[in-house]
């Protein structure tokens, strides 16, 4: 390879050697370098295969529009496909592959493709792959069989399997002026705010501050060092290199990915990799700058083959030139100061190939600055070169009529550089909302006038850009003319397009996939549309132009995630969660709570360790964490009428120093959620409700104080982390909590089933309810969550001679089966109140929230699924969610209702469950089956018995 | 310390009482700590008594009478302002509602008392976890996670937000220059805490 770094120049430092791999061989580039620059600097011409047609790309562009040179970085075996390479900072132990490609990039045996282009061209899959209407091939099928190798075949990077460890994060930011762009009119912008004392915040998409100006001088404006000076100074100005604003929404919200570690071999100690920035400023400045087009010819995607601008880049800001001896093929004045900057640089100008007849004075001039001929009133018709361009084709053009005529010339020359015009970079006023203006004079869209939170200036707004000939294609006979690179997409796929009947600018964007890779067309939209108003006969502006979405160049979806790694939730712990794990305890999620499932001992497995639990609460007595229980402070005079409409049973008389099980409805009159109330005093009501439906309740109730009963004076407060709770439960509960009580009785007298006292456990202050879950004697005990676990260890203590165990969710779960207490699992939010046996629980003496709804025919209805017990006869383990059905496994027939829940009871030394089944209670005592097809393939015989298994008189918790 | 019900004011008794942050929060320095010094120093004020005071509709100014009675704590009306003064503190967070911690033990049985018919008080004592976090890079740090402008035009010493970090709610008080109180639930706490020291190691951060 020969080298194409100039001796000097460029941001690059020479004094850095920095060593990286592509497809595997080992390169050396400069610090500063792109991987684009430094591979070109090497004479690597070749750079990537074609979507479709396999076919070899090189560099177009240099910057983020570039369609071509798509690499997939790997860093510890995470692939990250679909990097630019032309944007890619390289560092030292960089691995980048081209894509693809199979199985070498200058040997690609998928490039067999190209030669079979009309099979591929615009609607290729809608046509080929629609099925018949009828036989076995109808529909999609043979696209859903053929897709797995089209999309090997055609595409872009493969993401790998191996987990991304990089860490990513978010950043909320506010602003007076946001300025995207740091070109002289972004700078100057930034300037004119900071100095009015805005606060400014300058995103810039590459490494370092000036835009263009750091490589080019076309429109006569470099970037003063001195304002950046300035600017970097004021602590009311933020500066954001590498940092690409991706979206405009609404409220002048801005998106932007900061690429903080990408240019580094690893990022620094607590340094994301990258970092999503959410931006909400007053004002936005759109100095986005604009992007060179290209023309679209025969061959115009032969490698060596690039925009002019992007050529003056590389050799002005890197010191890599691309060629020794250039072509140039304009359609407008820009390129001629590009030559004759090239020229001073060092490149050999072939020649300057001119569609237009007429050229100004300023552009011959500089053209004899560049020793470069014009060849005025020509178009490039052909490329030559196999991988690489070694001559070009001209011929006479007449631009106004659009044809060719006369003889054809060849021009030697390694590089051919095209500029088709400018098109502004309106990506970001196009999200705010705006629809572009066509300009007949630039031949561009340009930003319309703005109406809200944003401006363009500079070349965004069109300042400065050259007035191109309105020529977009040569249509010659031969290779392949390109409009989209980066998805193959020809001049003649649009023109088919046309013919098939697609009018619409958007129709032609799906047919033909214009504009929809990766790049979003940025060098490709307005040759596209320009070849679509001349099929159609009219002029561009009827044809409208495409919307542009977010983002304007990718965003990692590491980055919009940001800190939400590992588990994408928080988690819940309660005030004892240490003491459960250091005791043993599997901890189980339920919502974002952790709760113990069950606390084995060694060699114990979770069933035998809940069953164990489970019986020591029946004998003696259990301790269970309830402190997930949703705690929702009610107060106010109007308190108890409050609960009296939120609940379906009275709560207006209950007296001070007691609790009740509540009921609540839905409006619709379904069951909603349940639990007990405290009243702790005359005008204070401690509500406890599920765990799951904590907050939904508390929304509920919300809703009703401010927007349906807003006279009633009540507040509530979530109190749910204020107080710890663990239930004692068990025959010898009361004992123990006489040993270790002090400052009141427990005793049936003072503590009453539903009774609620005031005391003290080793110290600290408690308040303990008598209630039951288990259908054992039992009580809560709350105090202050930060004394929770001292509490329970002086339970466990206090506990000890009466062989108090912990007990788990496994066993709590167990012990409710065999009471016949429902949970979330039947109050599914399905079911009724009767469907449930709670209507002893519905008041008729008043109004409550869901009265009105709950008596509905089909509410009513006696086939409703309700609530029933299963005993499995078979001695084996019913699965929870399985079907309740009465035909054997070969004939199932229609299922009656389904299991909620499932345990092995000690009681009754059986596996048993509670179910929804149709008309429950007229199945009681029959015999049905639990069947589970698709998980376990169990199909187990049931008797389907009462819910009430143990203790129905509740003789056992009253005692 | 007057005699009330602890579902009144239940003071937090620091002999018997345990952070959710114990054994999980380790003193010293973290992260990227340059040569000036960790860039925000994290810390968790334990033991607080903490309310919640809310007047009924037309009698806020009463509220906050009865809260400057309790506390000395002089209110104004705007959304989301507050003040401190001598260790106690108080913010709005949300209509005719303020969140008041600090100051003496009984200061929940205090404002409970001078509240009276004006309005209730909750105590969240137990219920909260405040960690504070203060230093030159303590909005930076604070920005990966709240959507809030920590600008000193936009929040004075003082005022506070209620806002939320996905799931984990949070109320925010700016309590210095450069120092923010956050309040957030005390299950919550540990998982934020985390959250909050790998967001801080970035900038370098020291646990006191």
């Amino acid at each position: 390879m020969t080298s194409h770094r100039l001796s000097a120049g460029g941001r690059i430092d020479r004094e850095k050697t920095v060593r990286f791999t592509f497809d595997g061989k080992s390169y050396r580039g400069y610090a500063g370098d792109t991987l684009a620059s430094a591979l070109l600097a090497d004479g690597v011409r070749l750079f990537g295969r074609s979507f479709k047609y396999h076919r070899p790309r090189g560099l177009l562009a240099a910057g983020y529009e570039e369609p071509n040179a798509l690499v997939t970085v790997t860093t510890d075996g995470a692939r990250e496909p679909n990097v630019r390479a032309t944007e890619l900072e390289i560092y030292d132990g960089l691995v980048a592959e081209s894509q693809n490609r199979f199985p070498s990039l200058s040997f690609d045996v998928m490039s067999v493709n190209q030669f079979a282009g009309k099979a591929f061209s615009a609607g290729f899959y809608y046509k080929t792959f629609m099925g018949p209407v009828f036989g076995p091939l109808k529909g999609t099928r043979v696209w859903m069989f053929c897709e797995q190798f089209i999309r090997r075949a055609a595409g872009l990077g493969s993401a790998g399997t191996v987990a991304d460890s990089n860490r990513y994060e978010r950043m909320n930011a506010f602003c007076d002026v946001l300025v995207v762009g740091s070109g002289p009119s972004g700078l100057e912008a930034a300037q004119k705010a900071a100095a009015a004392g805005k606060r400014v915040i300058l995103c810039e998409t590459d490494a370092v501050f000036g835009g263009s100006s750091n490589w080019s001088t076309i429109d006569g404006r470099v970037a003063s060092e001195a304002i950046l000076a300035e600017l970097k100074d004021r602590p009311n100005v933020r500066l954001l290199p590498r940092t690409t604003v991706w979206g405009y929404y609404d409220g002048n919200t801005l998106a932007a990915l900061e690429r903080v570690a990408d240019h580094k071999p690893a990022p620094g100690k607590g340094e994301p990799r990258q970092r999503h920035w959410v931006i909400r400023a007053g004002h936005v400045v759109l100095a986005t700058g604009a992007l060179e087009r290209t023309l679209v010819f025969p061959g115009n995607d032969r490698p060596g083959v690039m925009l002019a601008g992007a050529a003056l880049r590389y050799a002005a800001e890197y010191g890599a030139m691309p060629g020794k001896r250039m072509a140039i093929f304009t359609n407008n004045d820009s390129a001629y100061e590009t030559a004759a900057r090239l020229y001073v640089l060092g490149a050999q100008i072939a020649a300057i190939v001119d569609v237009r007849r007429i050229v100004g004075d300023r552009a011959r001039a500089l053209a004899g600055q560049a020793g470069a001929e014009i060849v005025a009133g020509h178009a490039v018709v052909a490329t030559a070169g196999r991988h690489s361009v070694t001559s070009v084709t001209i011929a006479p053009y007449a631009p106004a009529a659009g044809t060719l005529s006369g003889a054809k010339t060849a021009i030697a020359c390694d590089t051919l550089l095209m500029s088709g015009g400018w098109s502004p970079v309106l990506h970001l006023a196009s999200q705010a909302g705006a629809k572009p203006v066509w300009s007949d004079d630039l031949q561009a869209f340009l930003p319309p006038e703005s109406t809200s939170g944003w401006e363009a200036v500079g070349s965004a707004a069109g300042e400065g850009i050259d007035a191109p000939a309105p020529v977009f294609e040569i249509r010659a006979k031969g290779a392949k003319a390109f409009v989209d690179l980066q998805h193959d997409v020809t001049a003649d796929d649009v023109r088919l397009a046309h013919r098939e009947g697609f009018r619409s600018v958007e129709h032609l964007k799906r047919y033909t996939t214009l504009g929809m890779a990766t790049d979003q067309g940025k060098t490709a939209n307005v040759p596209g549309m320009a070849i679509m108003a001349d099929a159609l006969g009219k002029p561009i502006p009827e044809v409208g132009t495409t919307r542009f979405r977010p983002p304007f160049t990718g965003a990692s979806l590491g980055a919009l995630a940001a800190e939400r790694y590992g588990d994408l939730r928080p988690e819940r712990l309660t005030p004892m969660h240490d003491w459960h794990v250091e005791n043993g305890a599997g901890m189980y999620a339920a919502g974002l709570w952790y709760r113990p499932e069950s606390y084995n001992q060694p060699g114990e497995t979770v069933e035998q360790a809940y069953i164990r639990e489970a019986k020591n609460v029946r004998r003696n007595v259990g301790i269970v964490d309830v402190s997930t229980l949703g705690k929702i402070d009610v107060q106010g005079p109007d308190a108890a009428e409050f609960l009296n409409r939120v609940y379906t049973n009275g709560f207006a008389k209950l007296p001070v120093g007691k609790a009740r099980y509540g009921l609540m409805l839905r409006e619709d009159g379904f069951a909603f959620d349940d639990g007990t109330t405290w009243r702790l005093a005359e005008n204070r009501f401690l509500m406890t409700t599920t765990t799951a439906n904590a907050g939904r309740v508390m929304q509920h109730m919300e809703f009703y104080l401010d927007c349906v009963w807003p006279n009633l004076k009540v507040h509530l407060a979530s109190v749910t982390d204020q107080w710890a709770g663990a239930a004692v439960s068990g025959p010898k509960s009361r004992d123990l909590l006489a040993a270790c009580v002090t400052g009141t009785e427990v005793d049936n007298e003072t503590l009453p089933f539903m009774g609620i006292v005031h005391g003290d456990i080793a110290g600290v202050p408690v308040i303990i309810c008598r209630l039951s879950f288990s259908g054992e004697r039992a009580y809560e005990v709350y105090c202050g969550a930060h004394h929770g676990q001292h509490v329970w260890e002086a339970l466990m203590a206090a506990g000890e001679p009466f062989g108090i165990q912990p007990y788990g969710l496994e066993a709590l779960g167990t012990l409710r089966i065999e009471k016949g207490h429902v949970t979330g699992a039947e109050i599914d939010g399905r079911t009724t109140a009767h469907d449930l046996h709670l209507d002893w629980l519905i008041s008729k003496k008043k109004p409550f929230i869901g009265s009105a709804m709950m008596n509905r025919e089909g509410l009513t209805d006696p086939k409703r699924w309700s609530l029933v017990g299963v005993i499995s006869l078979s001695g084996e383990k019913l699965r929870g969610g399985s079907h309740v059905v009465e035909g054997t496994r070969d004939n199932p027939g229609r299922g009656i209702g389904h299991l909620t829940a499932m345990c092995y009871s000690p009681l009754f030394g059986k596996y048993i469950g509670l179910a929804l089944v149709e008309n429950g209670t007229a199945h009681i005592g029959t015999r049905a089956y639990a069947t589970d097809p698709a998980r376990s393939g169990t199909h187990i015989p049931i008797e389907i018995v009462s819910h009430h298994f143990y203790d129905p008189k509740g003789e056992r918790m009253h005692g | 310390m007057a005699e009330v019900p602890s579902f009144i004011a239940d003071p937090v008794l620091r002999d018997h009482a345990a952070s959710p942050l114990a054994g999980h929060l380790v003193l010293g320095e973290f992260g990227a700590v340059s040569d000036d010094g960790p860039g925000v120093v994290l810390s968790e004020r334990f033991g607080l008594a903490i309310a919640e005071a809310a007047a009924w509709n037309g009698v806020e100014a009463k509220l906050r009478a009865a809260i400057k009675t309790a506390t000395g704590l002089a209110l104004k009306t705007a959304p989301g302002t507050g003040t401190m003064k001598k260790g106690a503190s108080a913010f709005n967070i949300a209509p005719g509602r303020w969140l008041v911690s600090g100051g003496t033990d009984d200061l929940v049985a205090a404002l409970d008392a001078a509240a009276g018919e004006n309005g209730t008080v909750t105590d969240l004592s137990h219920g909260r976890t405040v960690i504070r976090i203060d230093g030159p890079k303590s909005r930076r740090v604070l920005s990966k996670l709240f959507a809030i402008d920590f600008a000193d035009a936009a929040m004075a010493k003082g005022d506070g937000f209620a806002t939320v970090h996905h799931d984990i709610f949070a109320q925010i008080q700016r309590v210095g220059d450069d120092a923010f109180d956050v309040y957030v639930f005390r299950s919550f706490a540990l998982s934020f805490w985390h959250l909050l020291c790998r967001s801080a190691e970035e900038v370098g951060y020291r646990v006191d």
